[in-house]
């Protein structure tokens, strides 16, 4: 007998069942049933109490402005990390050095596109693939991320309802709500552990 | 786990040690408040009626989890195997040793990185790599810091919470030798920032990153870890193979069930509303990715917990490591973890312990408790502890175990308890016994028998009548 078998054999001599036939969830607080506008503000709300910082955009016309502006502010060399994200391909990116491809040891600026993100939480969700490479959320200094204000749900229930409409399997769904930390040190909270040290998020119309 | 044995039979001695130790009395006193504090207001700021509505819910999931675990461990199995992965399983600690090393060797691996995992520290991953000739690293920096100081985690959540400043400084001149040794390291970002370029290096050398698992989703066969400083996607993002080392009471159903369990761990353990990441991972790598790894194993750990199932401990396997009981402990406050002398402190180490190494090696823990009742009053999984703790004191005192003192002590009490009559005057008279003791300043520097709970406070003396007299005055 495997150890797989004499494991649930010990488990099922006992755990027997209950009548329950279960519905995953529930419970559902107030402040993940945001609507509208309010949803919007929630989730800026939200990111920028995690320490992230944002910027409104009408569309992705105006990111490479916005990001070239952004750069400049802090002082990071006029460059830039994405994947293959389609919404990046066809943009101009002026004087900034944009550069395709996974993240790598020494990397000051990346960018990724969310595919959605949570007002509840003010948390971005970004799911990992030749668009989106998952070393691009971890290794860069200062993240940038791209999300539609349309693709902002109110709480979980609507994220993971828009994967599974999505109907793509991605190797990791990672929900990034403010930048890395760690109060390890002396128990004083400080920003930038091993993620990024800054996460500034572009919303993307109304 | 030789390098680490338990010392949780000398837990006395080990208590008396961390009251006299300067260090770490200054360390649990700066985190003392701070958990305390930020849980409260995380909870208020949702609504205290809808955070308890989702701990009854958690509790329910995880009752319902349980009393099917045998299905949805088969579900949770063949969706992994579908996306790709790997699945072992670990009837206990060496089984885990063995299957984990068998996956390093395979992988060529000579340095692992580690993320955060507690179920690693119980089987004693590091010390078996090592005597093999694989280099683990841990990559959180609480781990990172302990492993250089060569210890064990003193908190589930907070591993370096013992750890002073001083202490990380001396570590890491120690440590970093291919730096400036008169480099500055004086304030707390220089550390922070020494660390993160030391450990990014490694991130890039190591074939094998390991990680933990706070849920395995059955639904979808993934794996689920929250983190705050990214190490652990790091860990399991760049080398070729990750292994997720999980224990099999961490199922829940669905991503909604998992969503629950989110909206309670982080507000339950630092008081953030969501921890900074969140990461579901399922299977390798896919076609066409550019990044993530190749190979994709979960380790499923029983080492006791099946033997739990129907059992008065078996509420114990809802438990989802959030650390809030033993931030709210008087005596983990006071103590610290290491005092538990093994991988769980707090109250849920008092009632988990027992149950992985025995009542004989664990059962003093369980004693180390006023029973105030804080522990069950913050757990996001409602769970009883200190009921447990008592069915444990129980058991120890069946099985001989309780101290000669101790079981004399219960004997006269419980002689008097079976004869109420004689109990009601022993009150009475004990009462006025104190009370004569206290000489009218109403609290008593001394007591006979209780210097030990004397030497550190003065004990109340006793006013009015006793319960008994009051409760009848009243009906």
């Amino acid at each position: 007998m495997s150890a797989r078998d004499r494991i649930l054999g010990r488990i099922r001599r006992v755990a027997t069942g209950d009548d329950i036939v279960w519905q995953g969830g529930g419970a559902t607080p107030a402040i993940a049933q945001t609507s509208g506008a309010d949803r919007v503000e929630r989730f800026i709300a939200q990111a920028t109490a995690a320490e992230a910082t944002v910027t409104r955009l009408n569309g992705l016309a105006d990111l490479p402005a916005a990001l070239a502006d952004e750069l400049r502010n802090r002082n990071l060399p006029a460059a830039i990390r994405h994947g293959a994200e389609p919404d990046f391909a066809a943009l101009d990116w002026g004087g900034v050095e944009a550069s395709q491809g996974i993240g790598r040891i020494d990397e000051p600026a990346t960018l990724s596109k969310a595919r959605c993100a949570m007002a509840e939480t003010g948390t971005l969700v970004l799911t990992s693939g030749p668009d989106n490479p998952v070393t691009l959320t971890f290794l860069g200094e200062t993240h940038f991320v791209v999300v539609d204000a349309a693709d902002i749900e109110a709480g979980f229930e609507g994220v993971f309802a828009n994967l599974r409409a999505s109907g793509s399997s991605p190797r990791t769904i990672n929900m990034v709500t403010g930048p890395s930390r760690s109060a390890d040190i002396g128990q004083v909270l400080q920003l930038g552990a091993h993620g990024p040290i800054a996460l500034h998020i572009f919303v993307l119309g109304a | 786990m030789s390098l680490h044995a338990p010392t949780t039979p000398q837990f006395k001695q080990n208590s008396r040690d961390a009251l006299a130790d300067e260090n770490l009395q200054s360390a649990l006193r700066s985190a003392r408040n701070g958990f305390v504090g930020k849980r409260a207001i995380a909870r208020a700021k949702m609504g205290e009626d809808e955070f308890d509505a989702l701990r009854d819910r958690g509790r329910d999931l995880k009752n319902h989890v349980l009393a099917n675990l045998g299905d949805y461990l088969e579900a949770y199995e063949r969706e992994v195997i579908a996306s790709g992965g790997h699945v072992h399983w670990a009837e206990t600690a060496e089984d885990a040793q063995a299957i984990v090393l068998d996956i390093c060797r395979k992988a060529g691996a000579k340095t692992v990185n580690k993320g955060k995992t507690m179920i690693s520290e119980e089987c004693g991953i590091n010390d078996h790599l090592s005597a093999h000739g694989i280099t683990p690293v841990e990559t959180d920096l609480g781990e990172y810091i302990i492993q250089l100081r060569d210890e064990t985690p003193s908190h589930i959540i907070a591993p370096a919470v013992h750890v002073t400043v001083p202490q990380v400084r001396e570590e890491f001149l120690k440590a970093h030798t291919h730096l400036d040794p008169d480099r500055d390291l004086s304030g707390l970002d220089t550390l922070l920032k020494e660390a993160r370029a030391v450990l990014r290096a490694k991130y890039f050398e190591a074939q094998v990153g390991i990680t933990g698992a706070n849920m395995l989703i059955a639904e979808t066969g993934q794996s689920v870890i929250v983190t705050n400083e990214g190490n652990g996607d790091l860990s399991q993002s760049l080398p070729k193979v990750h292994i997720v080392m999980a224990s099999i009471e961490k199922i829940v159903p669905t991503l909604e069930d998992a969503a629950t369990v989110l909206r309670i761990l982080a507000r339950s353990a630092t008081g953030q509303d969501m921890s900074v990441y969140t990461t579901f991972s399922q299977g390798p790598r896919r076609a066409g990715d550019p990044d993530g790894p190749e190979e994709y194993h979960v380790v499923l750990l029983d080492n006791g917990r099946s033997n739990m199932l129907g059992t008065e401990f078996q509420d114990m396997l809802r438990c989802i490591r959030c650390g809030a009981c033993m931030n709210h402990c008087p005596v983990y406050q006071t103590v610290g973890g290491h005092a538990y002398g093994w991988v769980y402190p707090g109250p849920m180490g008092a009632v988990l312990t027992p149950s992985l190494i025995g009542v004989e090696e664990g059962g003093h823990l369980p004693n180390a408790s006023t029973f105030c009742g804080r522990c069950e009053d913050v757990c996001p999984m409602r769970i009883p502890l200190p009921k447990m703790m008592r069915h444990w004191r129980e058991r120890e005192f069946e099985r001989n175990l309780t101290p000669a003192a101790t079981r004399w002590g219960l004997g006269i009490w419980g002689w008097f308890a079976k004869r109420p009559a004689l109990y009601r005057l022993a009150t009475r008279g004990g009462m006025a016994g104190l009370r004569l003791l206290g000489r009218g300043r109403g609290r008593l520097g001394k007591v006979p028998l209780a210097g030990g709970w004397t030497d550190a406070r003065d004990m109340p003396a006793p006013q009015g009548d006793t319960f008994m007299a009051q409760w009848r005055a009243k009906r």
